[in-house]
């Protein structure tokens, strides 16, 4: 049984305690979060004990896996400690902000022999998984012209805002598309070249990029990620894949197999679910599979060397949008 | 874990390969052998399957099982069922759960002397999205249910589908089970009454392919349930499973099969929905592993099936008369 502690009890936090829960072979041991209120609340679904602090966690607690589930900006510093503590660390998407971080954390995962990986989660969505099984079945023949997108409304209650300050978040190219641009790279191979724009500071709620990128193997990209969406609005994400012998869709919305309106004097509203069972979770299935890596000592599914090269589709998109030129990677 | 034995008695309906599939994902499952009166296909699937193929079904039940599923032509499910429940197997019997209603209470009364479970293949109990709704009405979402429209539209098998001697009957058979059983679950409520139109209007293949159905509950709650193999070949996807629910203070959607991908496939020329998610096969599996793990009594049972049963069986009767049949 691994020992796992988790730092971070805020969204993503919620959202890998709750995958933990079902999966036999791990255990979490102990939570951490400076709101104690919500660290506690993680620890009674886990039965087990709540932190304030790190420091004091890592003093107190028996683990062998950090899971760190804090803003961007904080994931070197956390995730470099724990490793030089001997654990493993499984680090949410993105990397980190910039590559010295990113390529720091690499090394000192090395130096200490411990297993890191990073929360690239949308390889294990099944509806994705599943296109890349038509695709290698060769139902779309050579694919082509791929697009994507992952639209939202401003992530606002996040805390402090730290989506807002792109010094800590790194805007929606680190933080949103990123997601896009791995399973791309992974799938897809290494890109040549990018071209982006972005709506720029002068709308600090309405974060948004458009990116072109062009394969190495001759195929290009649509890249779509905003945070620019009125309040309110579902979570939608889709995808065309476009091949010489056919094409693929998907389109949350769409595709949706369960819509509830609610309705009050005031006002009206819709809900989107997805409803998967605990098998078919694909934040289960990115622990999972990290946690095969670390028991069995293989590398993980999600490499280090993988979220970098991620991370270098994402800045290159961003320098583009920034000084109107192609980046070449 | 205590080795559970379980056998497959035919490949009728096609049902039996995605159940079969599922049970051999259990460690503590032996497939113990397939009953196939079709040599040819009995053969193929043990071989599919690497376990023993029997001609017989009585055979096959000698073999100390723990659990059997049974996927027969529909009126074969009465004669098989009553043998096995008599070895004192549990059973998972395909819907509809009979023909008739003598045998379904034949079937019931099987298995209750000899003690065993008999459980009804109604998979879109355990559908995610389907068990998602069930969640949101049962913790009053959407307030009280006033109303349910439903379509469970298909494409029109073959086979002994469309031999009614052996189906006892098409459309309004093969697809009212389905969502009847969901309509009473989601309500918690008895059938009080049932009005059909039904007929062959699509197809030419000599059964009834297309039928609507207006059903009133005990409970005030009016449905209707679209039962029709309404699809053409062409079709991008064969099942479609949607429910609109209307309470007093929401509504929900469900589109049980819409997680899907679409492909425009150039080199065939057809576009195909390709479903992504699980489909309520592999709940429905791992209840009925368990039912024969534990004895206990299944989350969809025979009388269920029953139940949805009478509402197809007044269904036809409706269609004949022209008149509302009360169930009541």
């Amino acid at each position: 049984m691994i020992r796992i502690a988790l730092v971070g009890c805020g969204t993503m936090g919620q959202t890998h305690a709750h995958a933990y829960t079902s999966l036999g072979e791990a255990k979490v041991v102990a939570v951490c979060d400076i709101r104690l209120e919500k660290a506690e609340a993680l620890a009674s679904l886990l039965g087990c004990v709540a932190y304030i602090s790190y420091e004091a966690m890592k003093e107190k607690a028996d683990y062998e896996v950090l899971d760190v589930c804090l803003p961007t900006y904080l994931h070197c510093r956390y995730a470099t400690d724990a490793m030089q503590d001997g654990k493993h660390v499984f680090c949410e998407k993105p990397i980190a902000l910039n590559l010295e971080d990113a390529d720091l954390m690499v090394k000192t995962a090395k130096e200490y022999g411990v297993t890191f990986s990073v929360g690239h989660v949308l390889r294990f969505f099944p509806q994705y998984q599943a296109a890349v099984a038509q695709i290698k079945a060769g139902r779309i023949g050579t694919p082509a012209l791929l697009r994507t997108t992952r639209n939202q409304a401003f992530p606002g209650w996040s805390w402090e805002n730290w989506y807002q300050d792109i010094a800590k978040s790194g805007g929606p190219e680190v933080d949103l598309a990123i997601h896009d641009y791995d399973w791309l790279l992974y799938n897809f191979g290494p890109v040549k070249r990018v071209y982006a724009k972005n709506l720029g500071p002068e709308h600090p709620a309405q974060m948004h990029t458009l990116a072109i990128l062009r394969f190495a193997s001759g195929a290009m990209a649509h890249v779509e990620a905003s945070w620019a969406l009125p309040k309110g609005i579902e979570f939608r994400t889709t995808f065309e894949l476009v091949g010489t012998d056919g094409q693929l869709c998907y389109d949350s919305s769409r595709d949706c197999p369960l819509k509830t309106q609610l309705g009050s004097d005031e006002e009206a509203s819709l809900f989107y679910d997805n409803p998967l069972s605990d098998e078919m979770n694909p934040y289960r299935a990115e622990l999972k599979a990290f946690l095969y890596a670390v028991e069995h000592k293989t590398e993980p599914v999600v490499t280090a060397t993988e979220a970098i090269a991620a991370l270098q589709v994402a800045l290159a998109a961003k320098e583009s949008a920034h000084n109107g030129k192609v980046v070449h990677l | 874990m205590k080795e559970l034995r379980i056998g497959v008695v035919s490949f009728e309906h096609m049902h039996a390969q995605s159940y079969t599939q599922e049970l051999v994902k259990y460690p503590e499952v032996t497939l113990v052998g397939i009953a196939d009166e079709n040599e040819k296909r009995g053969k193929e699937m043990a071989a599919t399957f690497k376990t023993n193929y029997y001609q017989r079904y009585e055979s096959l039940l000698e073999q100390q099982l723990d659990g059997v599923v049974i996927c027969t032509n529909n009126r074969d499910h009465a004669k098989v069922s009553i043998a096995a429940a008599k070895k004192g197997i549990h059973i998972l019997v395909e819907k509809p759960f009979a023909t008739t209603i003598a045998d379904a209470h034949a079937m019931l009364e099987a298995a209750r002397e000899a003690n065993v479970q008999i459980m009804n293949a109604f998979p879109m109990r355990f559908n995610p999205n389907v068990i998602a709704a069930k969640k949101k009405i049962d913790a009053g979402l959407i307030g009280q249910v006033l109303t349910i429209t439903s379509i469970n539209h298909g494409k029109i098998p073959g086979g002994w589908f469309i031999d009614p001697a052996l189906s006892g009957g098409g459309a309004v058979m093969d697809h009212t089970v389905h969502l009847g059983d969901l309509i009473r679950w989601f309500t918690g409520s008895e059938i009080k009454s049932v009005f059909c139109e039904s007929g062959e209007l699509l197809h030419h293949k000599g059964i009834d392919d297309t039928g609507l159905v207006m059903i009133e509950l005990n409970n005030g709650v009016s449905a209707t349930i679209d039962c029709s193999w309404a699809h053409h070949t062409n079709y991008p996807i064969w099942a479609q499973v949607d429910m609109q629910i209307i309470g007093t203070k929401g509504v929900i959607e469900l589109k049980a099969f819409a997680q899907v991908l679409h492909l425009d496939d150039q080199t065939n020329q057809r576009f195909e929905d390709i479903g992504w998610n699980e489909t309520g096969d592999e709940g429905l599996i791992k209840e009925f592993v368990q039912v024969c793990a534990t004895g206990r009594t299944p989350l969809v049972t025979g009388l269920d099936g029953l139940r949805a049963l009478e509402i197809a069986l007044a269904s036809y009767e409706s269609s004949r008369t022209n008149e509302v049949v009360s169930l009541t």
